[in-house]
């Protein structure tokens, strides 16, 4: 018994220091990860639709400085713009991602140039139904016909620009 | 599969309104009518090997197809290009989700092709927009 007592209080002497060493870590974890938010897990992989997300935003923006620069294609432009911003807003209630929730409006005093013209634009939106088309293909069953609709519209939106 | 029955009445139907839409359009017009219905010829007769290919039965075609509206003149034959590619695009678009690789592919062609008819004909009809944010979907 006696020496078991020993042996215990040693222990205790050893456990202690590592307990106040441990919680010194632990400290300083906290704090660096309270620096980046509260969630000590790494972040979730992004989901497989999320750059189509970022595709629609990206091209809803620069529908918007084109607009800006040039007013005389607000008529043209301007559904094509609202068109992407749909898409963006479906892709995020599916995959539970947050919109911007305000985008900075668009100066054309900003801006060096005149925006893209209707020729980048119609380049833009091949590229990104290409990008929406090889999503599809790749889609669980219940995204298929979402995906499949932003694909289709970015294809007219393609033609409307001819 | 019922799915790619119901494309293939959607394809039976363009085809039967082109009939009476090339009438009412200009020359120029007559020749994309033309085309397109050629298309959806060709993805009629896909169709149906596809069909005869999974041993389902077509379902059999109505002895007529009853439009939206009559069809007098040009601006009523661009309407109904524009009404017909829609549902065209409708009707492909639930082929979506029950096929994969190669076969959705296939669809969402069909699909994007009816889209972008649909828009050139608004184009020429003057019909805007010109767009939808959700080609296929219905409503």
């Amino acid at each position: 018994m006696v020496l078991t007592d020993r042996v215990a209080i040693r222990e205790t002497g050893h456990t202690r220091r590592r307990v106040l060493a441990t919680a010194g870590a632990v400290a300083g974890a906290t704090t660096l990860g309270g620096c980046f938010g509260d969630d000590p897990e790494p972040p979730p992989a992004p989901d497989a639709l999320q750059p189509l997300l970022d595709e629609a935003l990206t091209m809803a923006a620069a529908y918007e400085r084109a607009v800006v620069a040039q007013p005389a294609l607000a008529d043209r432009l301007t559904p094509l713009a609202e068109d992407h911003r749909a898409h963006a807003t479906e892709l995020a209630t599916m995959i539970g991602a947050t919109l911007p929730s305000a985008v900075a409006a668009p100066s054309a005093s900003g801006s060096a140039t005149d925006g893209d013209s209707t020729a980048d634009l119609r380049k833009a939106e091949q590229t990104a139904q290409k990008n929406a088309v090889a999503a599809c293909r790749t889609a669980p069953a219940e995204r298929a016909a979402l995906v499949g609709s932003i694909a289709a519209s970015r294809a007219t939106h393609a033609e409307a620009l001819r | 599969m019922e799915q790619l029955a119901a494309a293939l009445a959607a394809e039976e139907a363009a085809i039967y309104a082109y009939g009476l839409i090339g009438v009412h359009l200009k020359d120029n017009e007559q020749d994309r009518a033309r085309a397109a219905e050629q298309e959806h010829r060709e993805r009629r007769d896909l169709l149906v090997d596809r069909l005869d290919e999974l041993k389902a039965s077509a379902a059999p075609n109505p002895p007529g197809y009853a439009l939206p509206f009559e069809v007098a003149d040009r601006t009523s034959a661009l309407r109904l290009a524009v009404h017909i590619e829609d549902g065209v695009a409708q009707a492909w678009r639930v082929v979506l989700p029950v096929t994969t690789d190669t076969e959705r592919a296939d669809a969402l062609s069909a699909m994007t092709d009816s889209a972008i008819r649909a828009t050139r004909w608004r184009k020429l009809g003057g019909i805007t927009p010109l767009t939808m944010a959700f080609p296929g979907r219905a409503g």
